[in-house]
């Protein structure tokens, strides 16, 4: 089963970091990422740039309104995601639990299969 | 430049209409999603996309002093919340914009265009 890792976390506790702190940062995700590879889990994933650089856009009767910024001004930020095959959730939450992110912020995990009953078009 | 269109939207009302609503306003939908999957196949052959199940689907794990932490999801406390995303190689933010702008969810949610770091 499919799940997805949603990352996030503080965007300004990032900035505050130097740049030897962010290289042990990225070593550690890159440590984790190869144990997902290793185990067989690892799906994809991806860091997202930083929410200053997001644009969003919506469609409302004939316009498109596109304005620069995130979706939503939070002060945890969506900041990346794992892409986990896993046999079971309980799986899926000890990996998330691994990645480094969770001891600060926060990973949600959610089953990418849907029920066709619940499912938002 | 390799983007993630980030899928906001909330099924607030959605969950509560009767089955026989939903799979008749699915199957209405469906052939946009499919024009759509086709476009942004033509823009990068590579793209991915995945749906995500609903917030009450999700699980939000935390450590704190050693100790692990799951709590019921979504994460987000906001009205709408991440319901699926692309990533997609495109030439530039207005491609982005412009496909963003097809995805049949932005009509009623919002659409978050990410760069994303490699």
């Amino acid at each position: 089963m499919k799940y997805v890792a949603l990352i996030y976390s503080d965007e300004e506790r990032w900035d505050a970091l130097s740049e030897d702190e962010r290289r042990d940062v990225y070593a550690r995700y890159t440590a984790v990422a190869s144990e997902m590879q290793a185990a067989g889990v690892m799906a994809g994933g991806n860091e997202l740039a930083s929410t200053r650089d997001a644009t969003t856009v919506r469609v409302r009767g004939d316009e498109t309104l596109v304005t620069d910024g995130p979706y939503a001004e939070v002060k945890e930020a969506l900041g990346g995601f794992f892409l986990l095959e896993c046999e079971s959730e309980d799986e899926a939450l000890e990996w998330a639990a691994r990645i480094p992110a969770a001891e600060h912020g926060a990973v949600e995990v959610r089953p990418t299969h849907v029920d066709p009953e619940e499912v938002q078009l | 430049m390799k983007y993630a269109l980030l899928i906001y939207g909330d099924d607030a009302g959605w969950v509560d209409l009767p089955a026989e609503e939903r799979a008749r306003l699915r199957d209405q939908e469906l052939p946009r999603w499919y024009a759509l999957f086709e476009e942004l196949n033509k823009a990068d052959p590579n793209v991915l996309g995945d749906e995500l199940a609903g917030r009450s689907a999700g699980k939000v794990v935390r450590i704190r002093d050693g100790e692990r932490f799951v709590t019921d999801g979504p994460f987000s406390e906001t009205k709408e919340y991440i319901g699926g995303l692309f990533t997609i190689e495109l030439p530039d933010l207005d491609e982005a914009i412009r496909l963003a702008s097809l995805i049949p969810a932005a009509e009623s949610g919002s659409i978050e265009i990410r760069p994303i770091l490699q």
